[in-house]
């Protein structure tokens, strides 16, 4: 079973897009589909049991939406975790990482609100798109 | 002349805060000041709003401690409704609680902490974190991280959500708990039970010496909290009790309604933190701890024979109630011990199925107080209404607010002994930044703050230049 992680704050406009993403994808049959506002270290006992990990985070004035590997290299963290952090934890404490991959989508209001912006409302049939295939071509 | 050691933000607290340490012209430490640097006001965003809607609405100050803001603001709610919530609701909530103190003191202790305790306060700051320690003692973290999701997956079971969940209500809770529920709880406890005696056994091991435990400041204070009416350790019921450093009670069952008999409020220009005393002594003789050491120190027991047993070496480790900062680690895991072992209790009674969980009526006081131990010390809400229950005024006391003057004393401490004759570096920042961690403040709840900043060390010259920076990112 795959796991998707939808990360970020609905309240804090663009910085939802994540877990807007991510909600088009629950149901899937193959994975395991959770939003989240950051990530936090007992997200490592998912990891553990998951086969390959996605996760959809908001990029502040990105250029477009991209998917890429994790970076195997822990980021040096102090109070916020990135998915590398999550990945390298994971290794340390249970030996056991899954293929980690991460999503990112173009952000550029992260002001209290909700609702996304128009330019990264552009982006989000793109994103479900690029997070269906993820799921699809790689099953 | 003097000149000034800005510590800026805080790491591995919640929120972010500033430290400035004031040099004199030895360059030794004349002053110590911990700064709380944003406001939010809640208090202002509460007057309009309904009674009911103050569960929910308050949750949202902090997310680590949502379930404390609920509890407290639905008692509140209860004395402003003047109900008698019913004994399966109150059950319910105590079982909240608890699995609360569980997440958030394996969050301190086993993320925040520990890092600086067995890596070492001058390890490399890149590897001084929950990642690093994994890489050093993989078993340790990896047993932190289930105790820790076994206390939000409690949480999450009782209220639908790990985080803000709308569950305690003004006269209750709004649902009751189910058998399978209850189970997969109790089935948890003996893998948390065993994960929390052996950290205790590593902790109690790798700080055996006085000097250890002395190291983040040791000086006299008041404490308080809640206990029971026998004086067992309490944390959602039970009456205020105030001792001394000594543990002479000064201050037995007061009612928690009546908390502005024992606690004013003074504040300082150079933070948005406010400095609650106790008023019987004035400011700032007055300064009182709360919190995993207050508690310890001012409850007579658990009643609960494990916990009972820690708190007894405790007591003798410390020739009685001590006043060692470092020892909030030390109390923070005893009363995860304790947390484990009263969940059990209730686990086993029956009454906790009922699907008798509230107790429903209108506005009957126009004023209610709701005082609750969250996990970081004694949490205080307290609303006047109108007649439809609208808020006109709010008081929010929060935990790391009454260990406001304590936090800054610690610092000072720990600063006047590290840095001599100008001469410092980032292992006894790090340590100086400590003191404050071993509270485990909740910025964020305290002035409701959010974020990281890098954290920026500047040592300022009589004339204003700066003479040395760090900065870490």
């Amino acid at each position: 079973m795959d796991l998707v992680i939808g990360i970020g704050n609905p309240l804090r406009r663009d910085d939802g897009i994540g877990p807007r993403v991510a909600g088009a994808l629950e149901g899937s049959a193959f994975a395991s589909v959770c939003a989240v506002q950051e990530l936090v270290p007992e997200l490592a006992l998912r990891l553990r049991e998951a086969r390959r990990v996605l996760f959809i985070d908001a990029e502040v004035n990105g250029p477009n939406v991209r998917l890429g590997l994790v970076e195997d290299s822990p980021s040096g963290l102090g109070h916020g975790f990135a998915p590398r952090d999550l990945v390298g934890l994971s290794r340390e404490a249970f030996g056991e990482v899954p293929e980690a991959w991460t999503l990112c989508v173009p952000g550029v209001d992260f002001g209290y609100g909700e609702g996304l912006s128009d330019r990264a409302a552009s982006f989000l049939p793109r994103a479900i798109d690029a997070a269906a295939r993820w799921l699809l071509e790689r099953t | 002349m003097e000149r000034e050691i800005h510590i800026e933000p805080v790491t591995r607290v919640e929120g972010h805060g500033k430290i400035t340490l004031h040099l004199d012209a030895k360059g030794n430490v004349s002053d110590a000041r911990f700064h709380v640097t944003e406001l939010r006001g809640f208090e202002e965003f509460c007057v309009g709003r309904t009674v009911w809607e103050m569960p929910v609405l308050t949750a949202r100050i902090c997310g680590i401690c949502p379930v404390s803001h609920i509890l407290a603001s639905a008692k509140a709610g209860d004395a402003i409704l003047a109900v008698r919530v019913p004994e399966t609701g109150l059950l319910l909530r105590r079982l909240m609680n608890l699995g609360q103190l569980v997440q958030s003191h394996a969050l301190s202790f086993f993320y925040l902490s520990a890092p600086d305790l067995l890596l070492g306060w001058s390890s490399d700051p890149a590897k001084r974190n929950v990642l690093g320690l994994a890489e050093k003692r993989g078993d340790l973290v990896r047993r932190g991280i289930r105790l820790r999701a076994f206390g939000q997956e409690t949480i999450e079971r009782l209220g639908g959500k790990r985080i803000h969940p709308a569950w305690a209500v003004p006269g209750g809770v709004n649902r009751p708990l189910d058998r399978a529920d209850r189970d997969w709880i109790a089935s948890r406890i003996p893998e948390a039970l065993d994960t929390v005696r052996a950290t205790l056994d590593l902790f109690k091991k790798t700080f055996a010496t006085a000097e250890e435990c002395a190291l983040l400041g040791d000086f006299p204070s008041l404490y308080m909290g809640l206990v029971a009416s026998d004086g067992r350790w309490e944390h959602v019921e039970g009456v205020l009790r105030v001792v001394d450093a000594n543990g002479k009670v000064l201050v037995d069952g007061l009612d928690p309604a009546r908390y502005r008999d024992v606690v004013a409020e003074a504040s300082e220009t150079w933070s948005y933190l406010k400095f609650p005393f106790y008023r019987a002594l004035g400011y700032p003789q007055g300064m009182y701890r709360v919190g995993p050491l207050g508690r310890l120190n001012v409850c007579d027991r658990f009643g609960t024979p494990e916990s009972d047993a820690e708190l007894e070496e405790y007591r003798g480790r410390g020739s009685g109630r001590t006043g060692r900062v470092f020892d909030y680690h030390y109390a923070r895991l005893i009363e995860i011990l304790a947390s484990l072992e009263q969940m059990q209790n209730v686990l086993q009674d029956e009454r906790l199925l009922s699907p008798r969980v509230r107790a429903e009526a209108g506005i009957n006081a126009l004023e209610g107080v709701g005082v609750h131990e969250a996990p970081r010390g004694t949490l205080i809400h307290h609303y006047k209404v109108d007649e439809n229950g609208v808020i006109t005024w709010a008081n929010l006391i929060v935990s790391t607010g009454h260990n406001n003057l304590a936090m800054n004393r610690s610092i000072l401490e720990i600063a006047r002994r590290t840095i001599k004759n100008g001469v410092f570096d980032e292992g006894i920042l790090n340590q100086v930044e400590g003191g404050i961690r071993a509270f485990d403040p909740c910025l964020s709840c305290s002035v409701h703050a959010i974020g990281r900043l890098p954290l920026e060390v500047q040592v300022v010259g009589p004339e204003g230049e700066v003479r040395q920076r760090l900065v870490r990112d």
